[in-house]
């Protein structure tokens, strides 16, 4: 009887365990200006593991992206509060050098913006920023990265052309080189595939798979079968909260707050 | 039905013929007004170029310096005063503009600070050249007690920055937000990324701007009857008067004496040649590096 009476839980967030926490998030808040968009955040994201953020637009969790890689701090009018710690570390801290930290933090977007330079120079772009690597060095860091991205095979002619030649697809693959080329810990990607037809869609899904035996991978996403499909974790974010983070199997499959369950049934969104 | 369909289908085919027309009628009268003044210019232009009595081309155009009237003569000193002063102007006028552009895209969009700079700027690149010449006359001219082709240099260099400083924040302003975001997003600081990527992404549009400023300056002759002056004798020496091309146009075109009017005739070919080919050739070396 008491157990039907008793309504579901406004909001669930998983614990994962502490030795494998890579970014630890607590009491995270965000403004646009005047405009706050997250809303008391805790969550953490395991290593070498793809989480992945859903939920209907505008909910934030490409703002919780952006967060990340104090991507925000270009704007001036954007401020968070709270704690991000990577690897107990906080990278809210405004003595944090930023530029290293996105170089520890990659990112990739929604749209694919190569560089106009090179593909093979859109690769070593980033890389040459903090290593000084040997001529032969390079080249197989670009390989290798090209490689990693499933793209080695279609460009490996021609890697003196622009990056501006390839095909859509094409073109994400290789931002997607161009971040792990230079070694991040963190890659966080905001909707990677929206732009891209079915056959790149599956081709960049695979390269995520392979990635996270070395990264710690955080996935935005529209598309609840690529989350399913891709993701260790996933957290349901609605009107710049977390609603719900679990494990994908449970939350795609029993999930324990009303909101999630709505949205992942479809009702709403 | 099929009547009442065919009236409407009618008018609109009509009036996208009378649209057409009228932009081929606005697009010829245009054109009709440049073959005009290019056909002139080549005619008598090039006339210019040729000893007056038949007998080939006058190389004394660029060996000798204007002549007294009557006399033989070239347009050596007035090439070589527009050719140091130009590049003069635009050394000062490249670093300032694409330097002040680059700021107000990428620093000042929207600060208040950034706006005025941005409405003055506007109103420096409507300014008369006239006004510009009497400026630099004030505060170089009449100070140093002397007219001097560094004077003129200055003149069109503030003529030049302008033009350059508003075309370089336009095409910056048009790279996507994306790209600056996914160059910081590799860890490279925000001066790296402008140099790097932005820069690159709007090379051309930037030299567009370069090229207008160029194009601009190489005519203006207000500016340097205040500063240059005019040197009938050869000088490379930037303190003192210094020839050009347009005064001696204006001193030339108007007089009773053929050889000057021949002269006058040629330098302005030559002004519009040396745009065309700097054109080219810019751009020919911007698509070759793109390319690569």
């Amino acid at each position: 009887m008491n157990a039907q009476l008793e309504s579901p839980p406004e909001t669930a967030v998983l614990e994962i365990a502490p030795e494998t926490v890579k970014l630890a998030i607590k009491d995270l808040n965000f403004f646009y200006g005047a405009k706050q968009s997250l809303f008391d955040v805790t969550v953490s994201f395991a290593a070498n593991a793809v989480t992945a953020l859903i939920g209907p637009s505008g909910c934030g969790k490409s703002t919780l992206l952006r967060t990340l890689n104090r991507m925000y701090s270009l704007y001036p009018g954007q401020k968070a509060t709270g704690q991000v710690l990577l690897d107990g570390e906080d990278i809210l801290n405004p003595r944090v050098n930023v530029a290293a930290l996105r170089a520890r933090i990659g990112m990739v977007f929604q749209k694919p913006t190569p560089f106009p330079m090179s593909i093979y120079d859109n690769v070593a772009y980033g890389v040459r920023l903090y290593e000084s690597l040997s001529r032969q060095d390079m080249a197989n860091r670009v390989e290798e990265s090209l490689r990693r991205a499933a793209l080695w095979d279609e460009v490996k002619d021609k890697l003196r052309e622009s990056g501006l030649s390839l095909s859509g697809g094409q073109q994400q693959r290789l931002c997607v080189a161009r971040g792990i080329a230079v070694k991040p810990e963190v890659l966080l990607l905001d909707e990677p595939a929206s732009a891209l037809d079915p056959i790149s869609t599956a081709r960049l899904e695979e390269t995520i798979s392979d990635l996270k035996s070395e990264y710690t991978v955080v996935i935005v996403t529209h598309n609840m079968g690529q989350a399913a499909r891709l993701s260790d974790h996933t957290g349901f974010m609605y009107l710049g909260q977390l609603v719900e983070f679990g494990e994908t199997e449970q939350l795609f499959t029993s999930p324990v707050t009303s909101r999630a369950r709505d949205y992942i049934t479809g009702r709403f969104g | 039905m099929s009547m009442a369909n065919a009236a409407p289908r009618l008018s609109r085919r009509l009036g996208e013929i009378a649209f057409l027309a009228f932009c081929w009628i606005a697009t010829g009268i245009a054109l009709v007004a440049l073959t005009a003044i290019l056909w002139a210019l080549v005619k008598q232009g090039g006339g210019g170029f040729f000893k007056p009595n038949g007998g080939g081309i006058d190389l004394n155009i660029f060996t000798k310096s204007t002549p007294a009237p009557g006399n033989e003569g070239g347009l050596l000193n007035a090439i070589l005063g527009s050719l140091m002063m130009c590049t003069l102007a635009m050394l000062g006028a490249v670093s300032v503009g694409v330097l002040a552009g680059t700021w107000l895209s990428e620093f000042a969009r929207e600060s208040r600070y950034g706006k005025v700079v941005r409405f003055l700027n506007d109103v420096l690149l409507s300014a008369p050249s006239i006004l510009v010449g009497l400026f630099v006359y004030e505060i170089l001219v009449a100070p140093l007690k002397g007219f001097s082709g560094l004077a003129g240099a200055v003149a069109l260099g503030l003529i030049a920055a302008p033009v350059i400083t508003r075309t370089t924040e336009d095409v910056l302003r048009l790279q996507p937000v994306a790209l600056r975001e996914a160059s910081v997003a590799l860890g490279a600081p925000v001066w790296r990324t402008i140099f790097a990527v932005i820069w690159k992404a709007a090379q051309s549009g930037m030299l567009t701007g370069a090229l207008l400023a160029f194009a601009r300056i190489s005519g203006e002759t207000a500016p340097l009857l205040f500063t240059a002056l005019n040197n009938q004798f050869l000088s490379l020496d930037l303190t003192k008067p210094t020839a050009n091309l347009p005064v001696v146009i204006a001193n030339f075109a108007l007089t009773a004496y053929d050889d000057w009017r021949r002269l006058a005739w040629a330098a302005a070919l030559l002004i519009t040649a040396t745009v065309l080919v700097v054109t080219m050739v810019a751009r020919t070396i911007l698509r070759g590096s793109a390319r690569s």
